[in-house]
């Protein structure tokens, strides 16, 4: 079943065209997250769904809206940067917000309290949102998102202001939402969406470069793939690898060179004969699977 | 309805908490007491300041209670328009620069509602602290010079306070097509300024300007009953209002909420 219909969607700031023509729609009760490099277009995306902003061209829709029906009563938004009244606290906010989406008085507090508890920040709930730290405001900010049980969450950046510890709960608490609802989530973070995500949509300049499931990406950009590390720069060794015949392409990061090879067993004999003849420094040598970063690397094109 | 309710309810306390509820009205308080004070006391004043040659005689006349509280309500027309600027010109596009209507807006909150909410709560504070303000005008009036009759005062009251809701308005309008306050305020200011300079040269053809509704005010005052354009003024004042904040809200609807 699907949920949300996206079609022909374009967006254009002062005549520079930032989302170039989208086409998509978002399943019922999964978690989606929209993958990208920095300026590919993500927040704008769900800042358009949410109706913060207009398209430029295109169209949303929502299957089960009827026609007329205010679509923010089906969505949840966290921004990237929650802002909230600084001289209300935390309950209070949530409770206001609740109010303004429908509830009543005592089913807002109750409400409020239920995701206070659920996103860990029950012990500040009558402190100064002002007081709030970063990690806190972002918690806050999910909780607002859920007040009102929306059917779509659409949470921008949500773990990326947060620090280990906080990560792991938020994406631990985005497990647990999903069972509930459909997550719709952006992140440059390719192991959070590979953690709680069934599908991937890769945003690279304003468009949609490749979607799909884990699995499918997977077999779809199969490679086989030879990673060697190396004590020091891999630098000087890659010019050997690059200019072998059986490597298609190379990739150099600090100590590390993944080679993506035509034949991991000729490659994996080649390579080891010649590490041993030349006494490199390896420390480690793996034979190993595409990861979503690899796939990432390859759709965007570096 | 209960939503704009929430909202109301939000925007009062909000005033209170940043204390809006208190210096506003003290301030037109301390707007309200000058005049009466200081006609009544000036020729003591001027004694005990000294610095007059010995055996001068400085004859002041006496002002009527009327002139006193005409006075007393110009402060209101300069003074009290800047309070009322100052204090009102953030309150949508302050909202809009941080990001946190953005938040509310992303709820299925009314554009309308959201607007109107806050004029209202601005209504509300203004009316309230010009009305203690301007009593305590009155009451010092009375005590010290004549009691002017209390129907008189509701009457030039009455007609005052809807043109400083026009001002607000103004200023509420400016609020919701800028994100910048200062700009907003300053804008307001010019309008109000204009207005009024305009109203006042070509006061004959503009009789039916809000902007008269102050010189109405007067009027009443000095005993001469209500005068016949008042009520037009009024009228065009109303639907002066309705307009503007049907005009904030189309502005602000149409504004991307996010840069």
């Amino acid at each position: 079943m699907s949920l949300i219909k996206i079609s022909g969607l374009k967006k254009s700031f002062q005549g520079t065209e930032v989302i170039k023509g989208l086409d998509f729609t978002l399943e019922k009760e999964k978690c989606i997250a929209l993958l990208g490099p920095n300026g590919a277009g993500k927040t704008t995306i769900l800042r358009i769904l949410s109706g913060l902003m207009k398209p430029t061209e295109g169209d949303i829709t929502f299957t089960e809206a009827k026609k007329g029906e205010d679509i923010r009563d089906f969505i949840g938004y966290l921004p990237q940067f929650p802002v909230f009244y600084d001289w209300m606290s935390g309950l209070e906010f949530l409770s206001y917000v609740g109010k303004l989406a429908g509830l009543t008085g005592k089913e807002a507090k109750e409400r409020s309290l239920e995701l206070l508890e659920l996103v860990g920040i029950i012990d500040a709930k009558n402190r100064k949102t002002a007081k709030y730290s970063g990690g806190m405001k972002q918690r806050l900010g999910i909780a607002q998102a859920l007040i009102h049980r929306p059917k779509l969450i659409m949470l921008d950046e949500p773990v990326s202001a947060l620090d280990p510890i906080g990560r792991r709960e938020v994406l631990d608490l985005l497990e647990e939402l999903r069972k509930e609802t459909t997550i719709l989530f952006s992140t440059h973070i390719l192991s959070d969406a590979e953690e709680v995500c069934d599908e991937i949509l890769f945003l690279h300049n304003g468009k949609i470069v490749e979607s799909g499931t884990m699995t499918d990406l997977r077999e779809r950009h199969q490679q086989a793939k030879i990673d060697l590390f190396f004590r020091g720069k891999a630098e000087k060794y890659a010019n050997f690898l690059s200019n072998h015949e059986l490597t298609q392409s190379v990739r150099i990061e600090g100590n590390k060179v993944s080679v993506f090879v035509k034949d991991v067993s000729l490659a994996r004999r080649a390579f080891l004969q010649a590490i041993a003849e030349q006494n490199w420094p390896l420390e480690k040598f793996e034979v190993s699977s595409m990861t979503l970063e690899d796939v990432f690397m390859k759709v965007v094109g570096k | 309805m209960s939503q704009w309710m929430t909202l109301l309810q939000k925007e009062i306390l909000e005033m209170w908490r940043n204390f809006k509820w208190i210096w506003v009205p003290i301030t037109f308080i301390l707007l309200g007491v000058k005049e009466p004070l200081s006609s009544y006391y000036l020729p003591q004043i001027l004694d005990a300041v000294g610095g007059l040659p010995e055996g001068a005689v400085i004859k002041l006349p006496t002002p009527t209670a009327a002139e006193v509280l005409i006075t007393g309500l110009g402060q209101y027309t300069t003074l009290g328009v800047l309070i009322i600027v100052l204090t009102t010109m953030g309150i949508i596009s302050g909202e809009r620069k941080s990001g946190v209507a953005a938040m509310i807006l992303v709820k299925p909150v009314s554009f309308q509602s959201f607007v109107s909410a806050k004029w209202a709560g601005s209504v509300l504070l203004m009316w309230f602290s010009f009305f203690i303000g301007y009593l305590s005008t009155w009451y010092y009036t009375g005590l010290l010079f004549d009691w002017i009759p209390f129907i008189q005062f509701l009457q030039s009251f009455f007609f005052y306070a809807l043109w400083l809701t026009v001002i607000l308005t103004v200023t509420i309008f400016f609020s919701s097509s800028f994100v910048n306050s200062g700009m907003a305020g300053f804008l307001s200011l010019v309008v109000v300024i204009v207005l009024s300079l305009v109203s006042s040269t070509l006061s004959n053809w503009l009789e039916w300007s809000p902007a008269q509704l102050t010189n109405y005010a007067n009027e009443v005052l000095l005993d001469n009953g209500i005068p016949e354009d008042t009520l037009p003024a009024s009228l065009i004042a109303a639907v002066f209002i309705n307009v503007l904040l049907s005009l904030s809200v189309f502005i602000f609807r149409k504004k991307e909420l996010a840069q």
